[in-house]
Order: structure tokens, then C-alpha cells, then sequence
């Protein structure tokens, strides 16, 4: 990076800066550009952290040209900035850079068209940036690929943003991959998992490695089981054609939750450099045991709310999962028989993303039985990625009196309290990662493939049956055969 | 009289506070209670405090904590007053609090206020200085207050004798304190955008044979001594110089003389004018506003290099 041989860096003091290049989103006229983009590298600019020649080239098939274009992105921009900080001032220099070029993704000319309009511009380092719908995503590559534009000048790059989903399977994930191969090398492919932008995820490693309290603790010895859970209250809002072709599992748990499961219990790196970390997160993946199919009823439940058929341009018999729920188990010595419980569902009671770690207890209860059940509960460490980012650690304590009874209670750190400012969002954090080459949250080729190998015998086995959707009232924590999938191993999931 | 401020007692008063305020906001959940570090700042008169507690009610977003004014006034009685800032966050009904303690203390009685702060410093969590104003540079009744600190910050922008500024940041260092002079603190962005210019490879290299740092005033500011000391350490094969120019005080302009060009940075409101070697263009400058530098200047408690090195 710049910042190693430049004689005037000062890595403590400045934000990382993004260098001189041009950012190309295909897509540019979706919802993706409009609510996350666009306002997130407005942000950076406001930040000061983009080059006075930063610009953006923004193509899709409706015609219109780099007024239109900025005209129609300036009031999205104001309503989906997070900080809500919108500075006309700021906006006129930014949309000066801003540009537009509009074709068809099958059509040669168009990317003709950007490379006029690179030249234009006059930068040499490009990112390009798929926000497309994802049969575009080879045809893009393919395309750029006969365009030369994947090959970079000497000095410059070339790179490439990818957005889930890599793929619908393993078999398509790898062709998706060898399309983008063909156009640019490994290294220069982003594939973006917006959850390993989070702050709070990012913390994980924080919590983990930083902290020489945890770590020993950190393994099957100690650890008694994993909850994730993603839930959300909502439904399918709008995306109904969508998500019915993609369902819980593939929407979240193929990618989200276990690039968050390889994160809390991928083992340590010697350094924290991208290859590093990203090496240690896919060998944690590689580690998850692949089901049986004939286990697959015994370790996986799909479920589907009351009133998904009734959705906006859902099929009235659709058999697609709004709710997921998996045990996994990571073959390791580490992990060795510590069930990873993973659920993610729509029109759950509330939304909330966690990690509860849940330690054995004690082995002997020394303080009487007054309390029952209560006092016997283990001590749960709870990783909270939202709402409410914080981490909070449950223990007894003695209740005040006469007596020794025992109460559970909780420490509590909350973000908010202690980092009170805003936090940049994931498409910042990953956008200045792509720009400045960091791929250390950025899912990579091996990843993505072992992650569709683990959830394939699932997706397989449910494609296979019909099942008695629905089975889940909306408000609730999903089917009760989720619970019983805990049940069969004496456990179960904590619902606070 | 001392004995009226006892620390148990403000302690005390810290804790009813609390239980107040979450009685007041029983009905959103109560207050939460923020605190990360021990913030002591000087002031001199009342209408300092006040100017601190509106820095205190902003920083706190970032960098809550437990605030000790310590308002110095001569001939002033000891006096302890404890109080709270508190936020709501956009969308959350929950507010968000921090505590502090206003001290009132005659210079002549640091030595006790010094004394006192000790037990109210939160434990096992860091404290820091900040002391406002130039009289820390002269008058030595501060220096009581130094060992509290795990970082003193100071602000060397209003001190007549920029070298002697210096002498005295040395000598804290030679003494073991961790210091930082929000003076330098605002060359952060005129650093950056510098920095910036020198991430072009084209940039680098011996090709720069001399450098101009000018500055408003007739004397060279702490500003001006810190920047060319910083293209000193990061150039060392470019002579440096210094030059004066009518305005207002503080930076005004860098030239870069190299073999092939010329470039400028140049003030220009709260801008930076660049121009040749290829450039022209605008870059905007980080706000220096106090609460902008104290934010900056919390969000590491540890050793700054670069600024150990421009100091020297």
C-alpha cells in the first residue's frame, strides 16, 4: 500500500485514504446503489478520505445521461445517509464526478463505452463493482474480460466487486468463479459478505485476539455450545420472486452466518494480514462435517411463516424456507463435539443478530436447590451484532439477604455507552477496503465453496420432499420441531 | 474549607446523581451509564467552565467519562459541585449519561486539589490532563497535576515564545509524561492532504530540493515549528525554511521547489488551494474547532511517533 513507503504517513493520525481511481457500478439505476452505495461513498467524501479525482461511472440500461444521472442520485443520497449530515456544497463537488453511461450488460459496445469514458477521466486504477441482479454476473465478467478491461497498466489495477449470491449452489458457484477467473485473477476479485463489514463482527477477532482473558476458555473444555442467530421481524417486504428462489438458508446461512460462525471459532493468526485471517477463516469452513443425507433430518429444520403464499409475487404453493435452522459441528480439536446451533427467519418476534456462547456450568452446585433450575443456569456470553451492539457476560451472583441463594445476572458493555460516534457502515468499510486492496473481509474462492459444501446435503434434501408449510405463526420463534431439534441434545435456544 | 469537599463524599453525590437520574427516566429504561476514561480539564473562571462543559456535553458522545473541572481562581475557596451530561441518541429512548465533578481551587491549593483528585480518578481506567489555556507553560503549581495523567494535553497556541513551548514538551517527556499540544493536533488535516499528494510515487523521491512553510504573525508559531520539523524528518535531503507573511496567525502556505516543479498548498478559508506539478484543485480542511482536536487527540492514549520525532 501507499502508506508503507510514503515519507508522510502517519497510520495513527489519518484515516486511510483512498487512491486516485474510478469506481464502476453496473446497476447503477438499483436499490443497492441508492441505499447503500452512492450514500456510503458520499460519506468517504465527506470524511475527506476520497482523492480530489475520485469519480464514479454509474451504467445501466435506462438512458440518461450524467445530469439526469446526478439529478435522480442527489435526493437518494439525502434520504439514505446514515449520518443524515447532507451538504449541498460537498454534493456539488461530488456529483462533478460523477458520471453515467447507459447500455445493455450483452452488449459490447457498452462496455466500449466505459472504456471512453475511463479515458475521459483518466484513471488508471478501476473498480467495478457488480450490483446487478446475479445472472449478470457472468455476463459481466465475460464481457469485461473481451474488453481488456480487467487488465491493468503497469503501477495500476484493475479489480472487481462481486455481490452475494456467489452462485446457487456449489456447481454454479464454481462456474461463476471460472468466468471470473477468466477476466481477472484471484486476487483482484472481491466477493462481498456485507456482515464481515460490520463493526461488531469485526470485533469478534477485537474480543477474541486482543484479549488475553477469553481465549483460553475459547474450546470444547470449556464450551458447552454455540448459538447464532439472525432474525428478523419483518417479511419478505417486497421481495417475494427473490427470495422464494433463494430461501433462509442460501440468503443468510450459506454466506452471513457461517463466514460469523468461522470468525468466532476460526483459530488464531500469527499476523493480521488478509491472507492470513482469510486463510484461517476458510480452514475453519473446510472443518465443518458435511451431513449425510440421512442426517439431515436430524440436524436441520426449514420452516415457512403463515401468509409467505400470500406475498406479492410468491407462488401460492411455494416450498421455500423463511426460517432455517442447522447443528453443525467443526471437526477439530478445538471444537470437537460442540453443537454450532445457527437459525435465521423472517417474522420472528424481534430483530436481532447474537452469539451466545454458552459455557458449561459448574460441576458441582455447592448453593442449595432453593433457587431450582434458575441458579443451575451455565454463564452465556453474548456477542450482539444488532441492534443494541454489545457484548454482555451472565454470571450468579449472590442475591442480597439472608441465605445464599444465587441469581443470574448480567455485565453488560454496550457500544453506544462506551464509542458513542457514529460507526461507518459495512459499504464504507468494505468500499475503502476494495479501493485500497485490503481483502481481509472479503469472502475468497475456497471460501465460498466451502461454505455451498456444507449447506448442499440441506438444500438437496429439502428440495427433495414436499413440505407441510407453513408451520410457523409469524411473532414466533419458528416451528416447535426447531426446538426439538435442540431438545434431541438436551439443549436449548435462548429466546431473550 | 477542604474538609467540606471530602472525596467519599462527592463519591457520594456521584451515586445519588445516578439514582436521580435513572428516577427521572424510569419511564424510558433509565439512564445509561457511560464512562471510559478520567477526563481532568483546567479552567480559569466561570465562563470558562461553562465553555468546557459544552465540550464535555459534545465529546462525551465519543469519549464518555468521568469529567473533574478543576477551576483555578485565586483566592477562591475549595468547592465541589457534582454533575451530569446526557444524550439521547437519534432513535433510542434510552439516555445516554456521563458524570463529573466541578473542583474550585486556589492556584496556591493544587498541591490539595492534586491530592483530591486521586481517589476520584475512576479506577483501572485511563486519565487524562487537558490543561486550556498557556498557563501551564509558566506556571509551575501544574505540575502537581502531571502524575495523575496517563496523557496531559496542552495547547501551545496562544504561548508568545514558540521555542520555549517546545522546551517545555520536552521536558515533560524527559520526565516520563506522555504529551500532546493540540497545536500540532491541528495540522492534521494540512498533514493529510499533504500526505495525500505524496502517495503519488512521482511525488517522492530526491527530486524536491527545498521547502517554504509560511505563517502568519511576525514570529513563528508552535504550528509553523511543528510542520517544518515533520517535512524535516519526512525530506531529509530538502532544506527547509521558514517565512513570515502578513495575516492572521497560523499556517498559511507550503511550497515544494523540486527539480521539475513547483507545488503549493495554500489557506484559503477553511480550504487548501494545491496548485502545480499538475494540480489545481481544492481540498477542504478537518474542522479545528476544540471539540473536533479533543476528539482527535482521545482516541489514542498512547505514544504518537510522529509527533515524538517533530519534537525532537
Amino acid at each position: 500500500m501507499a502508506e508503507a513507503q510514503n515519507p508522510f504517513a502517519d497510520p495513527l493520525r489519518f484515516e486511510r485514504r483512498v487512491p486516485e481511481c474510478a469506481i464502476v457500478i453496473f446497476g447503477a439505476n438499483g436499490d443497492l446503489t441508492k441505499r447503500k452505495l452512492l450514500p456510503a461513498l458520499y460519506q468517504l467524501a465527506a470524511d475527506r478520505r476520497l482523492p480530489a479525482s475520485f469519480a464514479i461511472v454509474g451504467t445501466s440500461r435506462t438512458a440518461m445521461d450524467d445530469e439526469t444521472f446526478r439529478a435522480k442520485m442527489r435526493p437518494e443520497v439525502q434520504r439514505f445517509l446514515e449520518s443524515g449530515n447532507f451538504d449541498d456544497e460537498l454534493w456539488t463537488h461530488f456529483a462533478a464526478n460523477l458520471h453515467y453511461v447507459a447500455g445493455d450488460m450483452n452488449d459490447p459496445a457498452l462496455y466500449q463505452a466505459i472504456r471512453d469514458k475511463l479515458a475521459q477521466i483518466g484513471q488508471r486504477n478501476v473498480l467495478f463493482y457488480l450490483s446487478t441482479q446475479p445472472s449478470y454476473y457472468s455476463i459481466a465478467a465475460d464481457q469485461l474480460g473481451a474488453a481488456g478491461l480487467g487488465e491493468s497498466a503497469p503501477g495500476a489495477w484493475r479489480r472487481i466487486v462481486v455481490e452475494k449470491p456467489f452462485g446457487h449452489d456449489l456447481a454454479s458457484a464454481g462456474a461463476l468463479n471460472a468466468r471470473l477467473h477468466a477476466a481477472f485473477p484471484e486476487e483482484e476479485i472481491y466477493r462481498i459478505d456485507h456482515y464481515l463489514g460490520k463493526e461488531t463482527v469485526q470485533n469478534i477477532l477485537a474480543f477474541r485476539f486482543g484479549n488475553g482473558i477469553f481465549e483460553p476458555l475459547w474450546n470444547r473444555r470449556y464450551v458447552n455450545n454455540i448459538q447464532i442467530t439472525a432474525a428478523e421481524a419483518i417479511g419478505v417486504e417486497g421481495r417475494g420472486a427473490y427470495y422464494q428462489e433463494a430461501g433462509a438458508l442460501r440468503d443468510m446461512i450459506q454466506n452471513h452466518l457461517l463466514q460469523v460462525l468461522a470468525t468466532v471459532a476460526m483459530e488464531p493468526t500469527a499476523v493480521f494480514e488478509p491472507h492470513a485471517v482469510r486463510d484461517e477463516r476458510a480452514k475453519l469452513l473446510r472443518s465443518i462435517k458435511i451431513m449425510r443425507p440421512s442426517e439431515v433430518a436430524q440436524f436441520a429444520v426449514a420452516g415457512q411463516y403463515h401468509g409467505f403464499r400470500e406475498e406479492l409475487g410468491v407462488d401460492p404453493a411455494a416450498q421455500t424456507d423463511t426460517f432455517a435452522a442447522v447443528t453443525f459441528y467443526v471437526d477439530n480439536w478445538r471444537w470437537a463435539g460442540v453443537p454450532f446451533f445457527i437459525r435465521t427467519g423472517k417474522k420472528l418476534p424481534k430483530r436481532s443478530t447474537d452469539i451466545a456462547i454458552q459455557f458449561n456450568s459448574a460441576p458441582l452446585s455447592l448453593f442449595g436447590s432453593a433457587d431450582g433450575e434458575l441458579s443451575r443456569r451455565p454463564n452465556l456470553l453474548i456477542l450482539r451484532i444488532q441492534p443494541e451492539e454489545g457484548i454482555s457476560l451472565r454470571f450468579f451472583s449472590k442475591h442480597p439477604g439472608s441465605g445464599m441463594h444465587l441469581r443470574p445476572v448480567s455485565m453488560d458493555f454496550k457500544y453506544g455507552a462506551s464509542f458513542g460516534g457514529r460507526s461507518p457502515s459495512a459499504y464504507e468499510t468494505l468500499l475503502v477496503d476494495a479501493m485500497v486492496g485490503d481483502a481481509t473481509l472479503y469472502t475468497r474462492q475456497d471460501m465460498v465453496e466451502a461454505s455451498w459444501k456444507v449447506v448442499e446435503p440441506i438444500l438437496e434434501n429439502w428440495q427433495s420432499q414436499k413440505f407441510h408449510f407453513p408451520n410457523y405463526e409469524p411473532g414466533t420463534w419458528g416451528p416447535v420441531e426447531a426446538d426439538k431439534l435442540l431438545a434431541r441434545t438436551n439443549h436449548q435456544w435462548r429466546n431473550s | 474549607m477542604i474538609a467540606t469537599i471530602q472525596p467519599q463524599k462527592i463519591l457520594r453525590e456521584l451515586n445519588e446523581q445516578w439514582d436521580q437520574l435513572d428516577l427521572e427516566q424510569a419511564s424510558s429504561g433509565g439512564v445509561l451509564r457511560a464512562c471510559a476514561m478520567t477526563l481532568i480539564v483546567t479552567a480559569n473562571d466561570d465562563a470558562d467552565a461553562e465553555q468546557v462543559r459544552r465540550t464535555l456535553g459534545v465529546l462525551m458522545h465519543e469519549h464518555p467519562s468521568r469529567a473533574v473541572i478543576l477551576k483555578v481562581r485565586d483566592d477562591a475557596e475549595f468547592e465541589a459541585r457534582v454533575f451530569a451530561e446526557c444524550w439521547k441518541p437519534f432513535g433510542s429512548a434510552q439516555q445516554i449519561c456521563s458524570e463529573g465533578v466541578e473542583i474550585v481551587s486556589d492556584p496556591v491549593r493544587l498541591e490539595e486539589a492534586a491530592q483530591l483528585l486521586v481517589p476520584l480518578r475512576v479506577p483501572d481506567l485511563p486519565a487524562v490532563l487537558w490543561c486550556r489555556g498557556a498557563d501551564v507553560f509558566h506556571l509551575r503549581a501544574f505540575d502537581v497535576l502531571f502524575p495523575l495523567a496517563d496523557k496531559i494535553i496542552v495547547d501551545s497556541s496562544t504561548v508568545s515564545r514558540a521555542a520555549a513551548a517546545l522546551g517545555f514538551l520536552r521536558n515533560l517527556r524527559s520526565r516520563g509524561f506522555r504529551a500532546a499540544d493540540l497545536h500540532w493536533t491541528r495540522l492534521t488535516g494540512w498533514r493529510e492532504i499533504l500526505a495525500h499528494l505524496f502517495d503519488d510515487e512521482a511525488m517522492r523521491g530526491p527530486d524536491i530540493v527545498s521547502a517554504r512553510v509560511s505563517y502568519g504573525g511576525a514570529t513563528p508559531s508552535t504550528c509553523a515549528l511543528y510542520f517544518s520539523s515533520w517535512i524535516e524528518n519526512a525530506l531529509p535531503q530538502a532544506r527547509v525554511a521558514l517565512a513570515s507573511e502578513a495575516g492572521p496567525p497560523g499556517l498559511r502556505s507550503i511550497t515544494f521547489d523540486s527539480t521539475t516543479c513547483e507545488l503549493s498548498l495554500r489557506r484559503d478559508g477553511s480550504s487548501i488551494q494545491i496548485t502545480g506539478c499538475g494540480r489545481n484543485y481544492r481540498s477542504p480542511l478537518a474542522p479545528m474547532d476544540e471539540e473536533s482536536l479533543m476528539r482527535e487527540e482521545l482516541k489514542f492514549l498512547g505514544t504518537d511517533p510522529v509527533f515524538e520525532r517533530v519534537l525532537g
